[in-house]
């Protein structure tokens, strides 16, 4: 026996080996609903602590090599004596980078506001708490698109963040650990980013392919996708805020295992292989600086002013309506005495001083409809006798009374049954006296 | 440090390295390959764990240590991945086994022969880790030959110029 483990000494410590690995294997992958595989987006403590080991080994030199790096090239920039240039540089490349942060998001809501939105979205702006960190390291393998950046759980970074450029996205926070933390980037084929084509609004999720370029897939054919187009961060996705960008549409290639469905190659409009400094946004509140506050107040200030000077203007507005609707010569009789008689006065003991009643004492005028040129038995306002209505005037040919009995011709009276004027109507329409 | 007598290893060909060299030249490969890429654009065409665990596995004529250097390696790698750990390390462990088991049968001096050990093991890597994911673990990967065919070939060439390099490390008896 003995002769056996020592023969078989290094194939059996293969075995043992190997056996371990593909028992800690089958311990991260778990069997989903769908029966398919796939690896558990949280990491169980052990597997978290293996990682957090090779964290803790690999990053100080990695920062050592990132800070000698920088101090190297730091000294050959300040060394040829270009250190204030080289500064002011630096500060107008933050604000080019901010101003196109801040472009960007202004152009998403501008044509938002062309499809009717932008009133009601007009707070949510891109402008977000970020926190600044510099790319370190890479996973070091291809099938693995994530890098580390040297700002963790100390700088109250958190998982699923979203890391970007002012280029554009560049991935999310998948693991925080004390001091670094890692990224994954969007060109991972298990990333996945809610995506919007600007023009065409299609949306779709942006995940990497095999060589690690992204993709935008699940995307039903369409002609109207062309290179070129630009393409968004759609905001579903509860990681990355609406209208940052993406990239560009390469080309559109036909999924190979769907017919019906199309692959858009995406040109990342951030450099994912050349980051250096990215941004972490650490709260999506909207943050304003001081002058933006002050201009919001004072848009408001004016917003109010200008809601109060509508309503006023909406006021003088309804007077005029009202006038205009007394003026109608439909509505009202414009030969009719300027004033009602007061209540109690009959209309021939009116004398023409008593018209100068003030209007706010008279009651509201009633209106008076005119007689109709051919009137018939349909003729509103025609009755019988017994119904309260008058006859006809004399001199007007009398028609004969249908079954109804109402008799044409006769006097309009207005809704309450009273006599809105006791004189004849002519066939001018115009009363007289 | 020297684990075997003189005159074994000197009859076997077995190499042994100072204690530093032992301990750096894993973690410097480690660190490099994490941090190279950024140098790059990106691209990693490249693996110098594999290359290292490679190197040790041939000159130290030992199958376990390269199994314990490849799993080693491969476990490190894979923590720095955000896939699951034991991939690569079940894909360096076998190659440090064939590379040590191999490293008994030839002549491990030989600059071409230990170059071309290098990039057969290293597509042999590739296919091991492909297989682990897409078989054993039944996820879904979409794969790139021609990019793993490219790392075989650049790290045959890192291989020719660093075991030479690290050839000058060993303890001379």
């Amino acid at each position: 026996m003995e002769s056996f483990f020592v023969r078989y000494r290094n194939l059996l410590v293969l075995l043992a080996i190997l056996l371990a690995q593909i028992i800690g294997l089958a311990m991260q992958v778990r069997r989903t609903d769908s029966g398919r595989n796939s690896l558990d987006p949280q990491d169980a403590p052990g597997v978290r602590l293996l990682r957090l080991w090779a964290d803790t080994v690999v990053m100080p030199p990695e920062k050592a090599f990132h800070a000698t790096r920088l101090g190297a090239v730091s000294l050959w920039q300040n060394y040829i004596d270009l250190r204030h240039i080289h500064e002011q540089n630096q500060d107008l490349q933050k604000t080019i980078d901010r101003l196109r942060l801040e472009q960007a998001s202004l152009l998403e809501d501008a044509k938002q506001g062309e499809r009717l939105q932008a009133l009601m979205d007009f707070q949510q702006k891109y402008i977000y708490k970020t926190q600044a960190a510099q790319a370190i390291g890479t996973s070091g393998s291809d099938s693995s698109r994530v890098f580390y950046i040297d700002k963790g759980a100390d700088y109250k970074l958190e998982r699923d963040m979203a890391v970007i450029t002012p280029d554009g996205i560049v991935g999310k926070v998948r693991d925080v650990f004390p001091h670094s933390a890692q990224v994954l980037a969007i060109n991972d084929q298990t990333s996945g980013a809610g995506v919007i084509l600007e023009t065409t609004r299609i949306r779709g999720i942006l995940r990497g392919n095999a060589v690690g370029r992204p993709q935008i897939v699940g995307i039903l054919k369409d002609d109207r996708i062309q290179p070129g187009e630009k393409v968004l961060t759609a905001g579903g996705d509860l990681i990355f805020p609406r209208g940052l960008p993406v990239g560009m549409v390469e080309k559109v290639v036909p999924d190979p295992d769907r017919d019906s469905f199309v692959d858009v190659i995406v040109t990342p409009a951030a450099h994912l292989n050349r980051l250096d400094e990215v941004l972490v946004i650490t709260s999506t509140e909207p943050r304003f600086p001081a002058e933006q506050q002050q201009d919001m107040a004072t848009s408001e200030m004016l917003k109010g002013a200008q809601a109060a000077a509508i309503a006023e203007a909406s006021r003088e507005q309804k007077k005029a309506s009202e006038v205009m609707a007394e003026r109608l010569p439909g509505l009202t009789d414009p030969n009719a005495p300027a004033q009602t008689p007061a209540v109690g006065t009959a209309p021939g003991n009116a004398q023409p001083g008593q018209s100068a009643t003030p209007a706010a004492a008279a009651p509201p005028p009633v209106p008076k409809l005119l007689h109709p040129q051919h009137p018939d038995r349909f003729t509103v306002g025609t009755g019988s006798p017994q119904s309260g209505q008058t006859s006809a005037p004399a001199g007007q040919e009398k028609k004969p009374t249908p079954k109804t009995g109402l008799k044409p011709e006769s006097k309009p009276e207005s809704k309450s049954g009273q006599k809105a004027n006791p004189q004849p109507a002519h066939a001018g329409g115009n009363t007289q006296p | 440090m020297s684990l075997l007598g003189a005159d074994y290893r000197r009859d076997m060909g077995v190499h042994s390295y100072p204690v530093l060299v032992y301990a750096l030249t894993p973690l410097a490969a480690l660190v490099l390959q994490a941090w190279l890429p950024r140098l790059v654009l990106g691209y990693t065409w490249f693996d110098l764990p594999l290359v290292v665990t490679v190197y040790f596995a041939l000159a130290r004529r030992n199958p376990i240590q390269g199994t314990l250097m490849g799993a080693g390696m491969g476990l490190f790698e894979d923590a720095l991945t955000h896939h699951a750990i034991g991939v690569n390390g079940i894909a360096k462990t076998v190659a440090g086994f064939l590379a040590g088991s191999v490293g008994v049968r030839i002549d491990v001096e030989n600059h071409t022969i230990r170059t071309m050990v290098t990039f057969l093991l290293s597509l042999l890597s590739s296919v091991i880790y492909f297989s682990i994911y897409r078989v054993l673990l039944g996820l879904n990967l979409e794969w790139s030959w021609l990019a793993e065919l490219m790392k075989a070939v650049v790290n045959a060439l890192i291989a020719m110029v660093l075991f030479p390099l690290l050839d000058r490390t060993r303890v001379r008896d």
